[in-house]
């Protein structure tokens, strides 16, 4: 029963999140999954030293995101003229050309909520860590699963290519440094988000409550 | 080999909490261990399912056959929408990033709103036809729902980007703002569809 991450993964009952099933979940070694028997649902699975791993990929991702806002982003340039902007002059390009609404919902999916997700993930992993029940750590993980699928940086990732594409009939358009260093923050950011199980981190995250 | 007891947690009384996955009383509609709001025995998922549904087809109009871009060479300003731009990317050769942005513009919403909509009224009809594939129907539909973004994105970029004074310019439309409201709206009513729900009627005739 001791497994590295000192995990207790004891038989509990979960219902399947998509079909509902009551189902008694097996206690799962490094690497196992268990899925819903009836819907096919990927209900657990273990995964090694995965606080850690999301620690590290949450820090790095925060580091990278902060500095894609530091540099020049993207360049553009026809007939002679030149124009390069970083991500934060981006957005109040988009405040003044008419539609703050806009602007405001981009921010919101491609810098905001991301920063707010990985600081989140790292205020958990930083309680696991320490084995301290930090304030409102409960409050704090519930949060970072909500914001998840408001944050949009791998779409806006791809929009870039798309815009790309749609730009390079008519003029020249390059990549800057910062933009490399918002792919890395994606790279970082699905780590984060597709590594840890869910259960397994409430399971730990109420094991400092108990403690 | 998993073993499981083939029922669902409401049969039991119980659900699971979708953020912590706890499985508590039914009748809770607060979970005891993260304080997420629970569907209370989900009287009002498909109500809301259906409000964010009828939002979006609303926006998808305007989305659609509005102008998203101005672009300015020159002096001479020229509208596009949506479907305009696709079939200029398609005249350019671009043929990929058209389908691309067909796809995920125009036909992912349009089938989004379609499955959830099918989704909403089998529940209401209590159908009990392919439960399982229609499981797996609506976890893709909520999978893709956010990528229809990419056009809002892909207009802001433009914007900001190509700014260059009367040489060229781009000034966002109407449509853009319409067509991100629809992608949120139909992201909100695939969240406040409950799946689980598809089965509730496959456990109440099996007791």
């Amino acid at each position: 029963m001791n497994d590295p991450d000192g995990d207790n993964g004891s038989d509990t009952q979960m219902a399947c999140q998509e079909c509902d099933l009551l189902i008694a979940v097996p206690r799962l070694d490094i690497g196992q999954k268990a899925y819903c028997p009836r819907c096919n649902y990927l209900l657990a699975a273990h995964r090694p030293h995965a606080h850690a791993m999301v620690f590290a990929f949450a820090v790095s991702g925060l580091l990278f995101l902060a500095l894609s806002t530091a540099f020049p982003f993207l360049g553009f340039s026809a007939s002679g003229q030149e124009r390069t902007v970083t991500l934060l002059q981006s957005i109040l390009t988009l405040v003044t050309e008419d539609l703050p609404p806009l602007a405001f919902i981009i921010f919101l999916a491609i810098v905001l909520l991301p920063a707010a997700f990985l600081i989140g993930a790292i205020y958990v992993c930083t309680a696991i860590r320490l084995h301290r029940n930090l304030p409102g750590t409960v409050r704090v993980l519930r949060w970072t699963f909500t914001l998840l699928p408001w944050s949009m940086g791998e779409i806006f990732l791809i929009s870039i290519l798309v815009a790309f594409v749609k730009i390079v009939t008519i003029a020249d358009v390059s990549l800057g440094l910062s933009f490399w260093s918002y792919a890395l923050f994606t790279a970082c950011m699905a780590v984060v988000v597709l590594y840890p199980d869910k259960r397994r981190m409430w399971q730990r995250v109420w094991a400092l409550e108990d403690d | 080999m998993t073993e499981y007891t083939a029922s669902t947690a409401l049969a039991h009384g119980l659900q699971g909490c979708p953020v912590c996955t706890s499985v508590v009383s039914a009748e809770l509609s607060r979970c005891e261990r993260c304080g997420e709001t629970l569907h209370a025995g989900w009287s009002h998922s498909i109500q809301n399912a259906w409000a964010w549904l009828i939002t979006s087809a609303v926006l998808y109009f305007p989305a659609n056959f509005l102008p998203i871009t101005y672009t300015r060479v020159l002096g001479k300003v020229t509208e596009s929408t949506i479907l305009g731009g696709v079939v200029t990317l398609w005249e350019h050769g671009d043929r990929p990033i058209a389908m691309v942005i067909f796809i995920a513009s125009i036909l992912v919403p349009l089938g989004k709103m379609l499955v959830l909509s099918w989704m909403c009224l089998s529940v209401q009809f209590g159908s009990r036809f392919a439960l399982t594939q229609k499981t797996k129907l609506y976890r893709v539909t909520d999978f893709v729902g956010r990528w229809s973004m990419i056009d809002v994105f892909v207009v802001g970029i433009l914007v900001a980007l190509i700014q260059l004074g009367n040489v060229i310019s781009v000034r966002p439309g109407l449509a853009a703002i319409a067509f991100a409201g629809m992608v949120v709206t139909t992201m909100l009513a695939s969240h406040a569809f409950d799946p689980r729900l598809l089965w509730a009627e496959d456990t109440r005739n099996d007791n």
